[in-house]
């Protein structure tokens, strides 16, 4: 059942007259946000997951970087959907997991907060600290700018494909935390996530599962239809498509709003 | 303030809550008896909007619990079962916090917050981690987090739970200065708490209420007229028949 919009016409709240006060919206999210900013960086698990991303990243590019000699970071964006694979659900799988474990998840859904204000605020913070991490890189683009003449543009428009699949990833990790009160079950069922919506995009899988079902085309109808490698790599080419950013929005929009579906379910 | 009517809650085939409806208007303290697992913190969460019934209705300050359950939201303070706190923050962050999420800003929650903590006698531990307070603390934090916005219905459960007697003494008395223009609902096993400050009294055993009235009108009614409340309760436990071990409609 919806939650009620509220009223215009307030009715009379208490024989003592008090008012209720009310969050705006867009400050209800906030508050969620700086809530989980703070618990991401209250602990150490924040700059765990933020050297482990960048170190891992910048080493595996630098090794082939200095293997080919090209002042590009095609190498890095080519590998990143990979990495994101187990960093982003090990990044969301606390998310709901921990309300639940900490039985915070009773205290939130009981604030004057609709279930969607909590789900962004959640939601913006993952992004914001993602990207912060993503914005560690720079230092591969100041480096390649000194060495040479890389293409700023094909870097732009990556990052804003590594914003998009970033985005993606924490959309869906959130979701299937919210679905389980198991931290490790929300880490792996959204790796696997993850891995399917990824590899379907490999043109070997593509290949291989188009021959096992040769009447359906199951390998090309996943690439066509809901693999996000094609649309990653439109942004990693350099092509801003109109239909790539509208996959992304839609497949974010779906996920938030499935999450926000589960978080109502728990009522009944 | 609160209205309470044929409300059932099932989960699949368990009843925890069967038929309930009572009432509590402003100014009184009500306490709620019951045994573990009678369905009294079920009550509250549907009463807090944490659950919606399976059937009946409940209004809090004239507002649907379903279809305006956030209307009911801001009306309310909460204080569930195990005193959920966000444990990783410092008891002041966290009242800030709950203060900023009902909606308080500036100086308004700037002066919420100092009452707040004086009220509940929680400046001592305003710069320590939830985590490394005191059970007897906690509680008193998840009460200041109940009360920051000055709500007029109070809903508690097992409030009491960790505090030594000193404590349900200071407890007892801030109820009472609580009470003007405010209901106030408050569950626990403990019958001592209910003689103490309840005006009325609910006894649920089994989903079911087997008494909603004042103690010495309960033990009149119970054929143990000037017995205490705890002679009633468990009179009135035992006579009750149970409809099945499970509480399962099969």
């Amino acid at each position: 059942m919806p939650e009620a919009k509220t009223p215009k016409v307030q009715r009379s709240d208490s024989s003592t007259g008090r008012p209720a006060v009310v969050a705006g919206f867009a400050s209800g999210i906030w508050v969620v946000v700086k809530r989980e900013m703070g618990a991401y960086f209250d602990s150490p698990i924040a700059y765990i997951y933020a050297t482990v991303f960048l170190v891992l990243s910048s080493t595996t590019f630098m090794n082939s970087f200095f293997l080919d000699s090209i002042v590009d970071m095609s190498a890095y964006f080519d590998l990143l959907p990979f990495l994101l694979i187990p960093f982003v659900p090990a990044m969301t799988m606390r998310t709901w997991a921990e309300e639940h474990a900490q039985h915070t998840f009773e205290l939130l859904m009981t604030l004057p907060l609709r279930s969607l204000q909590v789900v962004l605020g959640k939601y913006a913070a993952a992004l914001l600290f993602y990207l912060l991490i993503l914005a560690g890189t720079t230092p591969i683009v100041i480096m390649l700018v000194w060495l040479g003449s890389p293409d700023l543009g094909l870097i732009f428009s990556s990052y804003l494909g590594a914003l998009f699949l970033g985005a993606f990833f924490l959309s869906f990790g959130l979701f299937l935390s919210g679905l389980t009160h198991n931290q490790i079950v929300a880490f792996v069922l959204a790796t696997l996530m993850g891995f399917a919506f990824v590899v379907s995009g490999h043109e070997k899988v593509v290949a291989v599962l188009d021959g096992l079902s040769p009447g359906w085309q199951l390998g090309t109808w996943l690439f066509e239809s809901l693999s996000v490698m094609p649309h990653y790599e439109s942004f990693t080419r350099g092509v801003l498509g109109l239909g790539s950013a509208l996959y992304f929005l839609l497949m974010i929009g779906f996920f938030v709003w499935m999450n926000e579906v589960t978080l109502r379910r728990n009522r009944f | 303030m609160i209205t309470v009517e044929s409300v059932t809650k099932t989960y699949g085939s368990l009843v925890a809550v069967d038929d309930v409806s009572f009432k509590i208007a402003a100014g009184e303290i009500v306490g709620f008896v019951g045994p573990n697992g009678a369905g009294k913190s079920t009550m509250l969460k549907m009463l807090s909007t944490y659950l919606y019934p399976s059937s009946g209705t409940i209004a809090v300050a004239g507002f649907d619990a379903v279809t305006e359950s956030l209307e009911v939201r801001r009306r309310i303070g909460y204080l569930a079962g195990d005193t959920p706190l966000y444990q990783d923050m410092r008891v002041d962050e966290f009242l800030r916090f709950i203060g900023r999420a009902r909606g308080l800003r500036g100086a308004d929650l700037d002066r919420a917050f100092d009452q707040t903590v004086d009220l509940c006698g929680v400046g001592v531990v305003l710069a320590m981690r939830i985590d490394q307070c005191s059970t007897g603390f906690r509680q008193r934090v998840g009460l200041a987090s109940a009360l920051i916005h000055d709500p007029p219905i109070l809903l508690l459960d097992e409030p009491t739970h960790g505090f030594d007697p000193l404590q349900v003494i200071a407890f007892r008395e801030l109820l009472q200065k609580l009470r003007p223009g405010r209901a106030i609902l408050f569950s626990t096993h403990i019958t001592a708490d209910v003689e103490a400050i309840s005006d009325r009294v609910l006894i649920i055993h089994l989903g079911r209420l087997l008494g909603d009235g004042r103690v010495d009108e309960l033990a009149t009614a119970a054929g143990l007229p000037g017995d205490s409340l705890e002679a009633t309760f468990a009179h009135l436990v035992r006579a009750s028949a149970s409809p099945s071990p499970d509480r399962s409609h099969a």
